[in-house]
C-alpha cells in the first residue's frame, strides 16, 4: 500500500518534472527565436556528423530528388531524411522540430529514470557496494539530466546526436529490465546513427546477462553474447538494407561512417583529433588515423574485463572516454556521460578531485567560445587558442573519468579489505 | 599518487597501468603492514587485460602500421620501358609506299621498270630509317583494300610518255600527292637491261623529294634517347646544324594551338580592325588544311597607346629582339590549356633597318620569333583612319600564315600535300620518340628515388603508352600512326607528371623517429612494461611451483 | 669503333652549341611577417631586374608568401622599397605574383619545378620549360644547414631540391640553370645537387650567417640583404640592357668578403665544360630574355600568296570530302552503338514526388516503431 502510494507520488513528481523541463525548453525556443540558429552554428554543439544545418541541407537535396550526399555536406544516416521529411519545413514551422527534440530529451530522461531506479549503479548481480544505500532516485537523476545546461544547449542546437543519446540510454534501460532484444535493437539504432556505440556491445551484453541471470537455469554467457551479436547484426543489416533501398547505392556508407573513420572534414570541434590531423604529415595521416581509432577501441575489452562485476560502470566510463577521444565529439556526448554519473552517487565521497574537475570544466566551458571567437571572428588569436582550450576541456573530462574509475575501484577494493575503509592509500 | 586505479581517463592512454595497479597489489597502509597475498583470480584477470591490449596491438595495430606506412609502388615494366627509350623495342623505320602509275604500259614492262627503279632507289638511299618501297598502282596482285586505301600511299608517280626529243621531266601535282613524270618513250628499259636512265631519273627525283623529310627524321633520331647501335646511320654535321636550327624554331607539338592576334598602336587610332574577315580570307583555308594534324583556337585584341620596348625609329637586329614590351603588353599565354602563338601587328612609324641585307632593308616589315610568334610593322593608315580594313591586313595575315607554317615545323620543299603528309610523319616520329624517352625517364626515376610512391594509375598510363607505342610503331608512315603516337605521348606525360608522385620525397629516418617517438612512446612503454611484468610474475610462479613440487 | 663515338658525341655537341630559346625565372621568397620585409624586397628587386632585361611575366614565376605593400605596419602603403633612398618602388603597378600567401609551400615549389600539377593549374602558374630553356632560380628566406624554411611551418631540404632538379633534368625540362640563394648557410643548399648543367651560387658558407645590408629608418626594418644588394648593384650598373656582354664570371668575381660579410660560394662542377664554360656564359643568358629573331627578306614574304590560299582551300575541301566518306564508310561498316558515357550534369531541382517521400518517411517510421513494438511484445 505504502509502496504503491510512493511510486504514484514518484510518477506524479516525474510528470511534473517532465512538464517543467519541456516548458523550459519550449520557452527558450520561443522566447529567443535567434537562439536555436545561434547554437546550431556553434562548433561545440554541432559537428560535421551531427549538425542540424547539414541535416537541413541533406533534407533539401533529398526532397528535391538529388542524392543527399552530393556536395559533401551531409554526413548523417540516410534514414533520418525520410523521418525528417515527415515534419513540415523547419524554417517555416520550426515549432514541430522543437517539439520533436523536446520529446526526445524527455524520452532520454525517462530511460535514465528507469536506469537510476534499478539501482544497478550500487548493487549489481556480482557486486554490492557497502555504500549502496546512499543513492539518488530516478527523479533526481532525470532532473540532473534535464536541467544540465549542456543538455539544454544540445537540445536547442538540435544536433542529431540527441537521437543517439536517446537510443543508448534506452539500450541500457532495456538491458536493465531484461529486454535483451529491444536493448540490442536500440543499440543498433545508436550504432546506425553514430557508429561508435557499437563499442558498447560487450558491456551491454554483460549487463543484459547479469540482469536476466536465473540461478536455477544458468545460461552461458557465450551463448547470450552470440545471440546479442546476431540480433545487432540482423537489425543493423536491416537498417543498412533499407538505407540502400532508400538511396539506391552503398555510397552512404563512405559518406557517413567513412567520414568518421578518415576524418575528412576538419571543421574544428571540442575534441582532440582535428588539430592533430591538420598538422599531421600527409604520409603518416592514415597510420595515425589507425592509431587513434585503435586507441579509442582498445578500452572496451580491458575495461570490460576489469570491471566485469559492474557493467554499468563500464558503460559509463566508456561513454566518458568516447566523449573525449571520439573523432567528432561535442557537448552532447559530454551530457550523455554526465547523465549517467549520478547513478554512482554512492562513490562520490571517494572522488578526490571534484573541485579541480569542476573548475577545469567550467573554465573550458566559458573560455572555449571566447577563444573560438578570438580566432575566427576577431582574428586576434589563432587556431592554437581554441585548441588549447579543447585540451583543457578534455583534461577536465578525463579527470572526471579517471576519478570515477578510481572511486569505483576503491569501492570494490574496500569490500575485499574492509579494514582499509577511510584510510589513505599509497603505491608500494 | 596512487596506482590503485586504472587510470582510464588519462589523455595518454596507458595500458600497463591497468596491470601494475590492482587493488590488492600496490597498497600499503601507513602502519607498514604487509598486504595480503594477491588472489589467484586477480592475477588471472590482470593477465587477461594485458593480453587484450596486446591482441589489439598485434592483430590490428601491426597490420594497420604496415599497410599505411609502406610506400605504394606499383609494378612498372621497367625493362620494357628502358627498351623503348633505348630504341630496342621499335625499329624506327618509315616504310613509305610509292605507287607507280604506269598508265598504258604493258604489265611486263611496268614490272621491269619497277624493279629497276627500286634498285636505283636502294642504291641511292643510305638512310635506313626511311625506306621507300615502290609498288604498282592498280596492280592485280595487290589486295584490293590496300590499293583503295590511299592514305598508306605516300606518293603516286604518274608516268606519261612525253616528247621523244626532250629528256624526262617531272612536276609535283599541286593538289594531290602525285608526281607527274614525262618521259621520252625510248627511255623505257628493255626486259633485261641492268639499268635504265628513266629508273635512275625517277629514283633521283624521289630522293630529292624526300630528302628534307629524311634529314629531319634522322635528326630526330639522333637527338633522341635511342642508343647509337639501335638507330639508323646518321647524317652529316652541316645537315644537323641546319635542321637543328629549323627544329628549335618550331613549337613543341600540341594537338591544339591558340592563336592570338594583337593590334598594337602607338596612338589613339586605329582602334578597330577587320581581323575576322581577314583571317577568314587569308588564313582560314590553311588552318582548315592543317585540321588533320592540329586544331586551332583564335582570339584577338586591340591595344591603344602601346609603346614598344625599343623607341628608336629604325630598328636594328638587336632592337628587334627587345621590341616586344613583355612587361606592358598583355600577351598572356594563359588562355586555355593550349600553347599560344602570338601574331602582332604594330602600327607605328618604326621601320626595320638591317644594314647587311641592302635590298631587304627597305621592304622587310616583319620578323619571326622562334617558338613564340611573329611581328608585323604596319605604317599608320592615311588621314588617321580609325579602322584597318581587311585589305590592309592581307599582307600581314599572309605573312603570319607563312610564319605559322614555319612555327609548326612544316617542311619547306615539295608540294603542299606532300609537305602536309611529311609534317604528319615528322610529328609522329617526334611524338613516338618523346613518349619513349619519357618512359625511359620514368624508369630511371623509379630506380633513382626509392622513396617516391608510384600510384597504380602511373602503371596504367605506362601500359597504355606502351600499347599505343606498339600500334604507332607498327603503323609508322601510315595514317594511324600520328594518332597512336599522340595518345602514347599524352599518356606518357600524364604518367610522368602524375600529381600524387610528389608527396613524400625526402623523409629521413631521424624524422620518422621524431614522428613516432613522442606519439607512440606513451602507448608503447606501458604495453611493454606490462608484458615484462607479466612474464616476470609467470616466471616466479613457475619457480614457486617447482619448489613446491 | 670511332663512328658510334662520334654519333654519341654529336647530340652532345649540338646541345652545347645549340642556343637556348627561352628564359625563365623562378623567384622565391619564403618568409612571412613584417620583420622579414627584406626577403620580400630581395625577391621583388630580382623580379624587377629580370623583367627589365626582357623576361616576360608569363615566364617569371614569382612566389611571395606575404604582402608587405599592404601590411598595416607599412608607413608607405602600397609600396616596397629595397633601398632607403626609396627611389624605386618595387611594387609599382605592374606586378604579377603567381603564388602568394599560404600558396607558397614546399609542396607547391616542388610541384612547380617538376610540373606535377593538376589539370586545374593555369598555365601562368606553371614552369613550361623544355630542353632549350634557361632557368634562373632565386631563393631567399631563413635557412640553416641544408634546409630553407618555408613560411613558419615547413622547410625544404637540400636533397629535396636536388631530387627536384634531377627530375627536371630527366624530363628535359631545362637547358641550363643558374641557382642563386641568399640565406644563412646558403651554400649548403646547393651542396647536394647532382644534375648536370647547373651553376650554383650562395651567399654564405656553412655556419655563416647572411647579413642584411641596411635598414630604412622610416620603414623601420632592414630593406635588403647584402648578397642580393651587391648582385643587384652589379646587374644594374654593368648589365644595362640585353646587349651586355658581361659574363657570369664577372659577376662572381665581384663578390668579396668585405662587401658581403660572408663567403659567397660558387659551384661549377655540374656544368658541362666546368668552370671555364660556366664563367663564360653571359649574364643575359639567365637574367635576360634573348630572342633570336628571324627577319623576313622580300622573297620570303611572297612564300604564301593568293594561289596558295586557293590551293589550300581545295585541299581542305578534298580532305573534308575524304573524311566524310570515311565517316560514312565507318557508319556502314560498324553498327556498334555509341557507348553511353556517364556525364556529370547539373540536375534540375524538383520536388515532384514529395508525396512518395512522405510515404517513405511514414513507412520508415512505422517500420522502426513496429520493430520496437514487436521486440517489446515478444519479450513481455
Amino acid at each position: 500500500m505504502t509502496k504503491d502510494k510512493m511510486s504514484f507520488q514518484a510518477t506524479a513528481g516525474t510528470a511534473g518534472l517532465f512538464v517543467v523541463a519541456a516548458a523550459l525548453r519550449l520557452l527558450l525556443f520561443t522566447a529567443f527565436p535567434g537562439l536555436p540558429n545561434l547554437l546550431t552554428g556553434r562548433v561545440e554543439i554541432s559537428t560535421p556528423v551531427t549538425s542540424f544545418k547539414r541535416l537541413q541541407e541533406g533534407l533539401f537535396l533529398y526532397n528535391h530528388n538529388v542524392n543527399p550526399y552530393d556536395g559533401g555536406v551531409y554526413h548523417q544516416a540516410p534514414l533520418l531524411l525520410p523521418l525528417f521529411s515527415l515534419l513540415p519545413d523547419p524554417s517555416t514551422y520550426p515549432i514541430f522540430t522543437y517539439i520533436l527534440y523536446t520529446l526526445v530529451d524527455l524520452l532520454s530522461a525517462n530511460a535514465l529514470y528507469k536506469i537510476a531506479e534499478s539501482g544497478e549503479g550500487g548493487a549489481s548481480r556480482l557486486y554490492s557496494s557497502p555504500r549502496k544505500e546512499k543513492r539518488w532516485n530516478g527523479y533526481v537523476v532525470a532532473a540532473l539530466f534535464l536541467f544540465n545546461p549542456f543538455t539544454i544547449a544540445t537540445c536547442i542546437g538540435r544536433p542529431t546526436s540527441v537521437f543517439t543519446t536517446c537510443a543508448i540510454l534506452h539500450a541500457v534501460a532495456k538491458a536493465l529490465s531484461g529486454n535483451i532484444f529491444t536493448s540490442m535493437l536500440s543499440l543498433s539504432f545508436a550504432t546506425y546513427l553514430s557508429m561508435y556505440p557499437l563499442l558498447l556491445l560487450p558491456p551491454m551484453v554483460i549487463l543484459a546477462y547479469d540482469r536476466t541471470y536465473n540461478p536455477k537455469v544458468p545460461k552461458s554467457l557465450a551463448q547470450l553474447a552470440g545471440m546479442c551479436t546476431l540480433a545487432v547484426s540482423a537489425s543493423l543489416a536491416l537498417l543498412f538494407l533499407s538505407s540502400y533501398a532508400l538511396t539506391g547505392s552503398w555510397e552512404f556508407l563512405s559518406s557517413t561512417y567513412g567520414i568518421q573513420l578518415t576524418l575528412t572534414d576538419l571543421t574544428p570541434n571540442a575534441g582532440l583529433w582535428w588539430y592533430f590531423f591538420t598538422e599531421m604529415f600527409d604520409s603518416f595521416r592514415s597510420f595515425f588515423l589507425g592509431v587513434f581509432w585503435l586507441h579509442l577501441s582498445s578500452y572496451t575489452p580491458a575495461l570490460t574485463i576489469r570491471l566485469r562485476q559492474q557493467p554499468l560502470a563500464v558503460i559509463t566510463l566508456l561513454l566518458g572516454i568516447f566523449a573525449i577521444f571520439k573523432p567528432y565529439p561535442s557537448i552532447a556526448d559530454t551530457s550523455l556521460f554526465l547523465s549517467l554519473v549520478p547513478c554512482f552517487r554512492h562513490v562520490f565521497p571517494l572522488l578526490r578531485y571534484s573541485f579541480v574537475t569542476a573548475s577545469v570544466v567550467l573554465y573550458g566551458t566559458f573560455l572555449g567560445p571566447a577563444f573560438y571567437h578570438l580566432w575566427i571572428y576577431a582574428g586576434s588569436g589563432n587556431a592554437n587558442f581554441f585548441y588549447a582550450i579543447t585540451l583543457v576541456w578534455s583534461l577536465g573530462l578525463s579527470l572526471i573519468v579517471s576519478d570515477l574509475a578510481f572511486a569505483v575501484l576503491r569501492d570494490e577494493w574496500e569490500v575485499e579489505r574492509p579494514e582499509m575503509r577511510g584510510k589513505e592509500i599509497r603505491q608500494i | 599518487m596512487s596506482a590503485d586505479i586504472k587510470n582510464d581517463g588519462d589523455p595518454k592512454p596507458s595500458s600497463a597501468e591497468a596491470t601494475v595497479s590492482l587493488p590488492a597489489t600496490g597498497i600499503a597502509i601507513v602502519e607498514r603492514k604487509e598486504p595480503p597475498p594477491e588472489k589467484e583470480s586477480d592475477t588471472r584477470r590482470r593477465s587477461w587485460i594485458v593480453l587484450s591490449f596486446w591482441l589489439i596491438a598485434v592483430f590490428i595495430g601491426l597490420p594497420i602500421w604496415w599497410n599505411t606506412t609502406t610506400i605504394y609502388r606499383a609494378n612498372l615494366p621497367l625493362t620494357q620501358m628502358t627498351d623503348w627509350a633505348d630504341g630496342k623495342a621499335c625499329e624506327p623505320v618509315f616504310p613509305l609506299r610509292i605507287a607507280l602509275d604506269v598508265g598504258s604500259l604493258p604489265e611486263q614492262e611496268a614490272q621491269n621498270l619497277l624493279r629497276l627503279t627500286q634498285h636505283a632507289l636502294d642504291d641511292l638511299n643510305d638512310f635506313s630509317g626511311h625506306h621507300l618501297r615502290l609498288q604498282l598502282a592498280q596492280a592485280p596482285t595487290e589486295a584490293t583494300t590496300q590499293v583503295r586505301d590511299d592514305s598508306n600511299v605516300a606518293l603516286t608517280i604518274r608516268l606519261a610518255p612525253g616528247d621523244a626529243a626532250h629528256t624526262a621531266s617531272s612536276s609535283l601535282h599541286p593538289h594531290l600527292p602525285i608526281l607527274d613524270v614525262q618521259y621520252p618513250p625510248n627511255s623505257l628499259p628493255t626486259a633485261n637491261s641492268p639499268s635504265s636512265g628513266l629508273a635512275t631519273y625517277i629514283a633521283t627525283q624521289l630522293g630529292s623529294t624526300f630528302a628534307e623529310e629524311q634529314n629531319i627524321i634522322s635528326y630526330l633520331l639522333e637527338t633522341s634517347s635511342i642508343t647509337p647501335e639501335h638507330r639508323p646511320k646518321g647524317i652529316s654535321q652541316e645537315v644537323v646544324d641546319t635542321v637543328s636550327k629549323r627544329m628549335t624554331r618550331s613549337l613543341k607539338y600540341s594537338q591544339t594551338y591558340h592563336l592570338t592576334f594583337s593590334l598594337f598602336t602607338n596612338g589613339p587610332v586605329p582602334s578597330s580592325w577587320d581581323i575576322e574577315a581577314a583571317i577568314d580570307e587569308y588564313m582560314k583555308p590553311v588552318l582548315d588544311m592543317l585540321k588533320t594534324i592540329h586544331d586551332f583556337t583564335i582570339d584577338t585584341q586591340v591595344q591603344l597607346y602601346a609603346s614598344p620596348g625599343v623607341q628608336s625609329h629604325v630598328l636594328g637586329k638587336e632592337d628587334l629582339s627587345s621590341f616586344i614590351n613583355a612587361a606592358e603588353w598583355p600577351l598572356s599565354p594563359s588562355i586555355g590549356g593550349a600553347p599560344t602563338v602570338n601574331f602582332i601587328v604594330y602600327i607605328g612609324n618604326q621601320t626595320i633597318g638591317v644594314p647587311s641585307e641592302t635590298d631587304a632593308a627597305e621592304t622587310s616589315q616583319s620578323w619571326m620569333i622562334p617558338q613564340w610568334g611573329s611581328v608585323y610593322l604596319l605604317a599608320p593608315p592615311p588621314a588617321e583612319a580609325a579602322h584597318v580594313s581587311s585589305e590592309t591586313l592581307k599582307q600581314p595575315i599572309l605573312t603570319f600564315t607563312s610564319h605559322l607554317l614555319t612555327l609548326l615545323g612544316t617542311p619547306q620543299s615539295g608540294s603542299v600535300p606532300l609537305r602536309l603528309s611529311t609534317l604528319a610523319r615528322i610529328r609522329s616520329a617526334d611524338l613516338l620518340l618523346r613518349a619513349s624517352s619519357s618512359l625511359g625517364s620514368l624508369a630511371r626515376l623509379t630506380l633513382a628515388l626509392p622513396s617516391i610512391s608510384i600510384p597504380s594509375n602511373v602503371a596504367n598510363g605506362v601500359v597504355k603508352t606502351i600499347h599505343h607505342l606498339e600500334l604507332a610503331c607498327a603503323s609508322l608512315g601510315g595514317a594511324k600512326s600520328l594518332e597512336h603516337a599522340r595518345i602514347a605521348e599524352h599518356e606518357a606525360e600524364r604518367a610522368f607528371f602524375e600529381k600524387s608522385m610528389v608527396g613524400q620525397l625526402y623523409f629521413p629516418d631521424e624524422h620518422k623517429i621524431a614522428v613516432y617517438l613522442p606519439l607512440l612512446g606513451p602507448i608503447g612503454v606501458p604495453l611493454v612494461m606490462g608484458l615484462l611484468n607479466e612474464i616476470k610474475a609467470w616466471k616466479t610462479r613457475r619457480s614457486q611451483k617447482l619448489k613446491a613440487a | 669503333m670511332k663512328l658510334p663515338l662520334a654519333l654519341l658525341l654529336a647530340p652532345l655537341l649540338t646541345l652545347v652549341a645549340g642556343l637556348h630559346t627561352s628564359n625563365w625565372a623562378v623567384l622565391v621568397g619564403t618568409s612571412r611577417f613584417w620583420f622579414n620585409y627584406r626577403h620580400l624586397a630581395n625577391v621583388l628587386s630580382m623580379y624587377r631586374t629580370v623583367k627589365r632585361l626582357g623576361i616576360p611575366d608569363s615566364q617569371i614565376i614569382l612566389m611571395l608568401p606575404d604582402d608587405m605593400a599592404c601590411n598595416p605596419r607599412n608607413a608607405f602603403p602600397g609600396t616596397v622599397y629595397s633601398n632607403s633612398d626609396r627611389a624605386v618602388d618595387l611594387y609599382g603597378d605592374n606586378i604579377e605574383v603567381d603564388y602568394r600567401g599560404y600558396e607558397v609551400t614546399v609542396e607547391n615549389f616542388i610541384r612547380l619545378l617538376t610540373d606535377r600539377v593538376g589539370e586545374e593549374m593555369p598555365r601562368s602558374k606553371r614552369l613550361l620549360t623544355d630542353d632549350r630553356s634557361n632557368i634562373f632560380v632565386y631563393m631567399t628566406g631563413h635557412g640553416g644547414n641544408e634546409f630553407l624554411k618555408f613560411q613558419d611551418a615547413e622547410e625544404i631540404g637540400a636533397p629535396d631540391l636536388a631530387d627536384a632538379f634531377e627530375q627536371m633534368w630527366e624530363k628535359k625540362r631545362y637547358h641550363e640553370i643558374l641557382f642563386m640563394i641568399d640565406t644563412c648557410q646558403a651554400n649548403t643548399m646547393y651542396s647536394k645537387l647532382y644534375s648536370p648543367n647547373i651553376i650554383a651560387t650562395g651567399s654564405s658558407e656553412l655556419d655563416q650567417s647572411s647579413y642584411s645590408h641596411h635598414a630604412d629608418n622610416d620603414v623601420g626594418v632592414a630593406v635588403i640583404d647584402r648578397y642580393t644588394y651587391y648582385n643587384l648593384e652589379f646587374l644594374e650598373s654593368e648589365v644595362r640592357d640585353t646587349s651586355s656582354k658581361k659574363t657570369i664570371g664577372d659577376l662572381f668575381d665581384s663578390y668579396s668578403y668585405e662587401k658581403i660579410h660572408s663567403h659567397a660560394g660558387v659551384r661549377y662542377d655540374l656544368f658541362k665544360g666546368g668552370a671555364d664554360a660556366a664563367r663564360s656564359r653571359l649574364l643575359t643568358d639567365f637574367f635576360g630574355n634573348v630572342q633570336n629573331v628571324e627577319i623576313d627578306g622580300t622573297r620570303n614574304t611572297t612564300m604564301i600568296d593568293d594561289e596558295l590560299i586557293s590551293l589550300s582551300k581545295t585541299i581542305a575541301r578534298l580532305s573534308e570530302l575524304a573524311r566524310e566518306e570515311e565517316l560514312a564508310a565507318a557508319k556502314n561498316n560498324s553498327d556498334a552503338k555509341p557507348v553511353p558515357r556517364k556525364v556529370q550534369v547539373t540536375k534540375p531541382l524538383s520536388d515532384d514526388n514529395w508525396f512518395t517521400k512522405k510515404l517513405v518517411g511514414a513507412t520508415a517510421l512505422a517500420g522502426c516503431v513496429a520493430l520496437w513494438g514487436l521486440g517489446s511484445y515478444l519479450e513481455i
